[in-house]
């Protein structure tokens, strides 16, 4: 999938949220939009996605099936967790049971008859990657999925963009937490005042390069990120602390 | 599309949304059917001019339930063209139904009689039969209105309300006899009066009216889809 020149505004007078986005996302990949809040990265996803039309340029080859979990779920529907995911799968063509795996596999059994309204955030959030998920994805596109999952929930994230990519399908992920560290093959792109800037790969390390470790807060991590590139030094990766606090 | 059309219904229904224009309607009919009867055309024509506003709101309301975020859901999956008709559907179901029940209003009121003896009206049958006509091109034209008054064409309450009372109002303004541009809105006047005339109408006369509502509605719908596509 490519975007090919996108130009993006709200409305006729008001600035450009994106300028002139080039940038391609292939099959298998997984692609972190970092950036600081108001930069565009929602809407880019939302372009990405397809619920925003660009208003210059052109998104190219996406995927015909498009999962897309917003930002906020719209909650107030006065519908139960259940009826909605059967609603969804009868839009997309698959049987009632269509959504029974997800609701499984994301503990939302014991709220199959809460109205959707009286969810908590993260349970809400996990209707969210339910409906995505209906139908495999071309194309996933996760705009601040962690926001209000609990810490037993947040490891599924990471399990849920491998097993699509492994698939072949794409991945796009919005972030501002630092939970990258869980998605290690992960190509970073950084959104800064509507610009994109797809990191160049962190080519390999020369021979008088040093390597330098650093611990960052877990909330701190994507903007370390940004700021390290953005003074020339190459990012190597990110990882989760492999001592957790409880075995030292 | 029908589980688009059945979830939107749906929703609908049980926001208890659909209580404020059911009342309106029940008041504008209990009104037009309490003060004595009428022939049947020209009782029903009229009937369909009141409802006309109560239709057009009902749209509205019925495409504004939706959370903006569920609509961008919901055309993710079906795709535009028939997340758009998805919509208009249930409106074009529950107008339906107001129209049923429009129909059926005067006969607890008795408001509406056959031809009196040598007066030349129509036949009771006749009339409601036209009846049902003037209520399918008013349901039409409602609902083009009612699409182009909805958030997701005018984005913000205040022009959704302006678009919404400017149109009802117009329709029936410039549909009084003697208009300077009565092409400009939906026959609903034009219908009425033609039904209410001594003579009941001709053929001819239908036809223009069908092919009227047709074209008004589908210029209405044209910019209703140019919106759509521009504002997904």
């Amino acid at each position: 999938m490519r975007f090919d020149a996108i130009w993006f505004r709200y409305a006729r007078r008001a600035g450009w949220t994106l300028r002139a986005v080039t940038a391609a996302v292939e099959p298998g990949q997984t692609v972190v939009v970092l950036g600081p809040n108001g930069a565009g990265k929602s809407t880019l996803l939302q372009v990405a996605a397809g619920v925003l039309r660009p208003t210059r340029g052109a998104v190219r080859d996406r995927p015909p099936v498009v999962g897309w979990v917003p930002e906020r779920f719209p909650a107030a529907q006065p519908f139960t967790t259940l009826g909605y995911l059967r609603a969804m799968s009868a839009l997309r063509r698959l049987p009632e049971t269509a959504a029974d795996h997800w609701i499984d596999r994301l503990g939302l059994t014991g709220h199959l008859h809460t109205p959707l309204g009286d969810l908590s955030k993260g349970t809400a959030q996990k209707v969210g990657l339910a409906q995505a998920l209906l139908t495999p994805p071309g194309l996933l596109v996760l705009d601040e999925p962690w926001e209000g999952l609990d810490a037993a929930s947040r490891v599924l994230v990471p399990q849920i963009v491998a097993e699509v990519t492994e698939a072949g399908g794409a991945v796009l992920v919005s972030d501002h937490r630092g939970e990258i560290a869980g998605l290690p093959g992960a190509v970073h792109w950084t959104v800064r005042t509507g610009e994109v800037h797809p990191e160049q790969q962190d080519g390999p390390v020369a021979a008088d390069d040093v390597i330098v470790e650093v611990a960052v807060r877990r909330h701190e991590a994507a903007e370390a990120v940004v700021r390290l590139r953005a003074s020339g030094h190459r990012v190597l990766g990110v990882r989760e602390n492999a001592a957790p606090e409880e075995a030292r | 599309m029908t589980a688009l059309t059945r979830m939107r219904l749906a929703g609908f229904l049980r926001s208890g949304r659909a209580l404020a224009p059911l009342i309106t309607a029940l008041v504008v009919l209990s009104v037009l059917y309490g003060g004595g009867s009428s022939p049947a055309a020209s009782a029903y024509g009229y009937s369909a001019v009141m409802l006309f506003p109560v239709l057009a709101w009902l749209t509205k309301l019925v495409l504004d339930t939706e959370p903006d975020v569920q609509r961008h859901l919901a055309r993710l999956t079906v795709g535009p063209v028939r997340e758009s008709t998805a919509g208009l559907l249930a409106a074009l179901a529950l107008g339906a139904v107001v129209c049923v029940l429009a129909m059926l209003a005067p006969v607890p009121f008795g408001g509406i009689r056959g031809p009196l003896p040598g007066s030349g009206e129509t036949a009771l049958g006749t009339g409601i039969l036209l009846g049902v006509l003037a209520h399918m091109l008013a349901l039409l034209g409602a609902v083009s209105l009612g699409a182009l008054a909805g958030r997701a064409v005018t984005r913000r309450v205040l022009p959704g309300v302006a678009v919404l009372v400017t149109g009802s109002v117009l329709a029936i303004v410039l549909g009084l006899r003697g208009s300077f541009a009565p092409w400009l809105v939906p026959p609903v006047m034009a219908t009425a009066r033609e039904l209410s005339a001594r003579t009941p109408p001709t053929a001819g006369t239908l036809l223009l009216l069908g092919g009227w509502t047709v074209l008004w509605c589908g210029a209405a719908l044209g910019v209703y889809a140019g919106f759509r596509r521009r504002r997904s």
